[in-house]
């Protein structure tokens, strides 16, 4: 566990020192959302509605969205692909840790640092669209949000870290990565709330992992669905699924590496 | 013709060559992953076929967005695609580039070459491929709105291109200005991603702004310009007080690029050695 600790703590320090690019990041990221609350503002002055969200709602939803695209979607695959593929990847295979856990603490610890950026970069947005904001109906509401923060942040890092895996068979792995993640990111539905799909594309991603990452606990968070058990017992699978999944391209593609330049 | 004159078409001259040259170099280079570049176009027609669905499911609830209706929106989509092919095919792919330019010192070689470094920064890497389904896609959603849109003026057409070129040049300075932060922070992936959700933002419609953000995204991140203006004058929707609004938006942006990399290349210390 120790070791964890302190990979957690260098990574934060290295993080630091490349703040201007995250804050950067950020605020073009902020200024994108706000312009889709500009959007969505001028949509509903027509006094029209969409599905069964209000003007509140929707604001809300994108305002979430893009919280969670910073604090939960799992970025690492970057860094790992380029790890494999200029071979320094070899210095885990020498090294006593697991290589998820590794990861995953690498994630953790660059996100702790992105919660205080994009805490400031909300601020502003709320000073122009603050009114719009809804809270949580209640406490309980809001600590299964919380909940469900977490577990999506574990699928989105296991399937990150799946997509990364490929660069052990493909070279030029960083389009295909892309678009994946791209259409990952659509079937979360932080492009358009997943209901407001017509009936026929609804039974189908109803049916994915990826509405866990930003849809299922935006809804939650919005009050628009009550969670049983049997919902959470099904994410809890897919998140096992992954897991396993990770693992096994991850031994796999240990032994088609090659070490390149290493 | 005076001499100054002489000298202006010559450097000109040269600098079309390097382009051909450049451009010929590149393309032998992407040939090279015939794979990629089908992966390329059959995404972009995902990324443009998604973005045609968002409208559609909202207009299909409202009758306009801040006055835009769903061929309007065509018009307007397409035009992102294309402006984004025009800049690929010219200097987008090689501000890509620039951060590595700078970490490993190599920009070194660009400061000692006889081409201004701003344009061999800016045409060395040129990419038909990256944005070519875009562009294709981009240009039938163009004339698929046009045409299902009462007929407009056939002197629109070449007004419109010259627009697309304004635009160019918008996308341009906004690139250039935001790039040169990387003599200070050495990173440039973020500053790119910036750049792309620039233009990502360009396919809303310029109505929908209002007070501040209108301001803001007209003369300090000019969103609201960059396929609004081009894309109004086949929609029918031509407003001059737009035209030429758009138009010094351009010629004050590309001034201020200019003045802004040319202050930030003083403060690049090489990485070389």
């Amino acid at each position: 566990m120790r070791k964890y600790l302190t990979l957690f703590r260098v990574n934060w320090q290295n993080s630091l020192q490349y703040r201007a690019s995250t804050v950067i990041y950020i605020v073009g990221y902020g200024l994108y959302i706000s312009v889709l609350l500009y959007l969505w503002h001028s949509v509903y002055q027509s006094g029209k509605q969409m599905g069964a969200y209000s003007v509140s709602d929707m604001m809300t939803y994108y305002l979430l969205q893009m919280i969670m695209n910073t604090v939960i979607l799992s970025y690492i695959s970057w860094d790992l692909i380029d790890q494999i593929r200029e071979g320094f990847f070899s210095n885990f295979l020498i090294k006593p840790v697991n290589t998820l856990a590794y990861w995953f603490t690498i994630n953790l610890s660059g996100k702790l640092l992105e919660i205080i950026y994009i805490g400031t970069t909300l601020l502003v947005l709320y000073l122009t669209f603050g009114k719009y904001f809804v809270l949580p109906p209640d406490w309980k509401t809001g600590g299964i949000f919380l909940i469900c923060l977490f577990l999506a942040l574990c699928l989105s890092f296991l399937l990150d870290f799946c997509i990364a895996m490929i660069a052990f068979w493909l070279i030029q792995v960083r389009v295909f990565k892309f678009m994946l993640q791209y259409i990952i990111f659509f079937f979360a539905g932080a492009i358009l709330p997943l209901d407001l799909f017509p009936e026929w594309l609804r039974g189908i991603i109803y049916a994915l992992p990826f509405q866990y990452i930003i849809f299922v606990p935006i809804q939650i968070y919005l009050g628009k669905i009550s969670v049983s058990w049997d919902f959470f017992l099904r994410e809890l699978a897919w998140i096992f699924f992954f897991l396993v999944l990770a693992r096994l391209m991850l031994a796999r593609g240990i032994r088609r590496y090659e070490a390149v330049g290493g | 013709m005076r001499r100054s004159e002489v000298d202006g078409v010559k450097t000109l001259k040269r600098y079309l060559s390097l382009y051909r040259s450049f451009l010929s170099h590149n393309l032998k280079n992407e040939m090279i992953y015939r794979t990629n570049f089908l992966i390329l176009i059959v995404m972009d027609f995902f990324f443009m076929g998604v973005n045609v669905v968002f409208f559609a499911l909202i207009l299909d609830k409202v009758e306009s967005i801040g006055g835009w209706n769903f061929n309007q929106m065509l018009i307007l989509i397409g035009t992102v695609g294309i402006v984004r092919e025009m800049a690929y095919l010219t200097f987008r792919q090689g501000f890509l580039n620039i951060g590595d330019y700078i970490r490993t010192g190599e920009f070194d070689l660009l400061l000692v070459k006889p081409v201004s470094p701003q344009f061999h920064l800016g045409f060395r890497h040129i990419s038909l491929t990256e944005s070519l389904g875009e562009g294709i896609m981009g240009v039938l959603l163009v004339v698929t709105g046009y045409l299902r849109l009462p007929p407009e003026a056939a002197l629109n057409i070449p007004v419109y291109i010259v627009f697309l070129l304004i635009s160019l040049v918008i996308y341009y300075s906004f690139c250039l200005i935001v790039n040169s932060a990387v003599f200070w922070i050495i990173k440039s992936q973020e500053l790119n991603t910036v750049v792309y959700y620039f233009m990502e933002t360009a396919r809303y419609p310029r109505d929908i702004f209002k007070g501040f953000g209108k301001a803001l995204f007209t003369f300090v991140i000019p969103v609201s310009l960059i396929a609004t203006t081009p894309a109004s004058i086949l929609a029918g929707k031509t407003d001059p007080r737009l035209l030429l609004l758009t138009a010094g938006v351009a010629a004050g942006l590309l001034l201020i690029g200019t003045m802004v990399w040319r202050v930030s290349i003083r403060h690049y210390s090489s990485a070389s050695s």
